[in-house]
């Protein structure tokens, strides 16, 4: 098995799989910017945090009413308790503590814990709708540029007619029908997020199949799978690589934008999940809103940082 | 025995545009022989690059469709094969080596894998047996370092280097026969010397038939056995080398041979033929060279002019022979 995606990734990543020195001069060019440095790293550290992270924190989801709503560290707060035998409110002030660096919300959870897992969750969504999402796009792009004709209008129409399709009309559908789930919304951002993946790839892959090498190819005995395969995609894989990493911010921000409007799946802890808890309390418990706010604003920036970086890199028209 | 390998007969290739049907190849007929070298010349845009994407058919459809004409292989006729049966006889049976070695090699992918790719392609090989012949291959066709240049990208490489790694990769599965479209255009006259010797080398030891295309007498004089000359998408002269260099019959082949410029001479003006190729669009009535002949006569306006054999061997169509 793994053999076999080893395969794979050496025939469709032929440019960089095991060429060190490929990989180490688009790493000079995208080290020049910092900007996009500074999103790999960010990247990098939440990738870490999603890994290992869970393992150190505190379970996210157990509830504790007795800590509820505790500040981060460094922060108090006013706590109003109401006493039965005087029949009147007496206010305490409530430190942070250590325990809970980043403060409690309002069941008495976690912060930090629910950040960590909400930071796996948040990355998995990414990644694998976006999967989804850049293979379906990259297959009927190319697909589309290379058949031509009656099946690249076919392809090409039916695209038009996904990118009008209103897919949170959809989305709230699944929900109704199949309860809120994670893996249904993940399925679905990346059954409908393709288009622009396709419409792009399409065009680049009408470029390189009037290339000689595909002519001399095809003049060589190679079928049509093979010249998509080894020929077209491979040439355009860099292409491939910056519109992925550019549009993973958009999937963790749908995700987080229907957790929002409460269509997100109630047993994870995800950003947007968290964020939609927050924003009851934002004047009581200003932190559970904030936090996720500030985790979901530093992925997406990243990730846009990194995209363009690599854009840059990628360009051999761009002096970088 | 039939010494015929390859009969193009009566072979129409045309464009279907919105300016109009280009008829790029108009009715060529030609045969190639067992181990010989045929020339097929012409100036550009006569439709030689065509007539070899006909025969192999490389032609995109649409626009592009063969509409008449057969391309006889063994008892196959390659214009009405199904592409399967195209794809297993491209590159095993016939291989075609193209102009640019630059834009024909895949820029993401080293020059030993692509050869040791088109070896497994058509050959029940190992992946270390295809990349030992490989190595033989490249060896053969001179390239030092062999051990280097297979891990090379193509931009690594010289022209020369790269238009031999492309040839390697071609006869990589022992093709029958080898068309190569100006192979020798896009390099410097010492590669060029070197690619025709290993050309010249390929027919004598492997006994290989050729299909070469070019514009260039002197390449035609160097190594073809036989020449069609090609003008307006028609084959107007054909004959062995020797005939169409020393007592070239059709004016245009004569005209083709006027203009090589002659290095013992000192002229102020080069020779040139008069006027342009005509458009394939507009094909002229009758001959298709009469607009620029020097000869021309009435009848060569209105009538296409039929094939007349000089002498064995060497067939023109022109009226000023009948």
């Amino acid at each position: 098995m793994t053999k076999r995606l080893q395969d794979i990734a050496r025939r469709i990543g032929r440019p960089f799989y095991g060429n060190r020195r490929l990989i180490k001069y688009y790493w000079e060019r995208t080290r020049r910017n910092k900007l996009a440095v500074f999103g790999l790293a960010f990247i990098a550290f939440l990738i870490l945090l999603a890994l290992i992270g869970p393992l150190l924190t505190l379970d996210p989801m157990s509830v504790n009413f007795e800590e509820k709503n505790l500040p981060p560290v460094g922060f108090t707060t006013e706590k109003s308790v109401y006493h039965i035998e005087t029949d009147d409110f007496t206010t305490t002030e409530v430190f942070g503590t250590w325990r809970h660096p980043l403060g409690t919300e309002g069941k008495g959870r976690d912060m930090l814990a629910m950040i960590v897992s909400g930071a796996r969750i948040s990355l998995l969504v990414g990644l694998i709708a976006t999967g989804i999402a850049i293979i379906l796009g990259t297959i009927i792009g190319v697909l589309s540029a290379y058949l031509g004709g009656w099946a690249d209008n076919v392809l090409m129409r039916f695209t038009d007619i996904m990118m009008t399709f209103p897919f949170f009309l959809l989305l709230v559908l699944i929900v109704f029908i199949f309860g809120p789930s994670l893996a249904f919304i993940v399925l679905v951002i990346g059954l409908t997020g393709w288009t622009g993946t396709a419409r792009l790839i399409r065009s680049e892959a009408l470029s390189l199949r009037t290339r000689e090498f595909v002519t001399a190819a095809k003049a060589l005995g190679a079928s049509d799978g093979r010249i998509i395969f080894r020929h077209l995609i491979p040439n355009a894989i860099s292409l491939i690589i910056v519109i992925a990493t550019l549009s993973i911010p958009g999937v963790i921000l749908a995700e987080a934008a229907l957790s929002f409007i409460g269509l997100g799946d109630p047993t994870m802890a995800s950003w947007g999940i968290i964020l939609e808890a927050g924003q009851h309390s934002l004047d009581t418990s200003w932190w559970v809103a904030v936090e996720p706010g500030i985790m979901l604003f530093l992925t997406v920036l990243a990730f846009n940082f990194l995209g363009d970086g690599l854009r840059d890199a990628f360009d051999p028209k761009s002096n970088i | 025995m039939n010494n015929t390998i390859l009969k193009v007969n009566n072979l129409k290739t045309y464009f279907f545009t919105r300016r109009g049907i280009v008829k790029a190849v108009n009715g060529v007929d030609f045969e190639l022989k067992r181990g010989e070298c045929l020339c097929l010349v012409g100036e550009s845009g006569c439709g030689k690059t065509v007539t070899a994407l006909s025969i192999l058919g490389l032609i995109d459809s649409p626009p592009g469709r063969i509409i008449n004409g057969e391309v006889r292989y063994g008892n196959l006729d390659l214009v009405k094969c199904s592409p399967k049966q195209l794809r297993q006889i491209r590159g095993k049976e016939i291989a075609m080596i193209f102009q640019e070695a630059q834009s024909a090699l895949n820029p993401v992918f080293t020059i030993g894998d692509q050869i040791i790719e088109q070896l497994k392609l058509h050959l029940p090989l190992e992946h270390r047996e295809a990349r030992d012949r490989a190595m033989i291959l490249l060896e053969e066709m001179g390239i030092p370092t062999v051990e280097r240049v297979m891990s090379y990208y193509p931009h690594q490489l010289s022209g020369g280097m790269k238009q031999r790694a492309l040839i390697a990769m071609s006869l990589s599965c022992d093709p029958q026969i080898i068309i190569a479209d100006e192979p020798t255009t896009a390099v410097d006259v010492t590669i060029k010397a070197q690619i025709l010797d290993i050309f010249r080398e390929l027919k004598a030891k492997r006994q290989m038939s050729l299909i070469f295309i070019t514009h260039d007498l002197g390449a035609v004089a160097e190594i073809g056995d036989r020449a069609v000359v090609i003008y307006g998408g028609r084959d107007i002269e054909t004959a062995p080398v020797s005939e169409i260099i020393g007592s070239p019959k059709h004016p245009y082949t004569v005209g083709l041979i006027e203009c090589l410029p002659d290095i013992s001479k000192t002229t102020d003006r080069l020779v040139s033929i008069p006027g342009i190729i005509p458009s394939p669009i507009e094909l002229p009535q009758g001959c298709p060279f009469h607009p620029r002949c020097p000869k021309a006569m009435e009848i060569c306006s209105q009538q296409e002019p039929p094939q007349t054999t000089i002498s064995e061997g060497h067939k023109v169509n022109c009226h000023l022979y009948q």
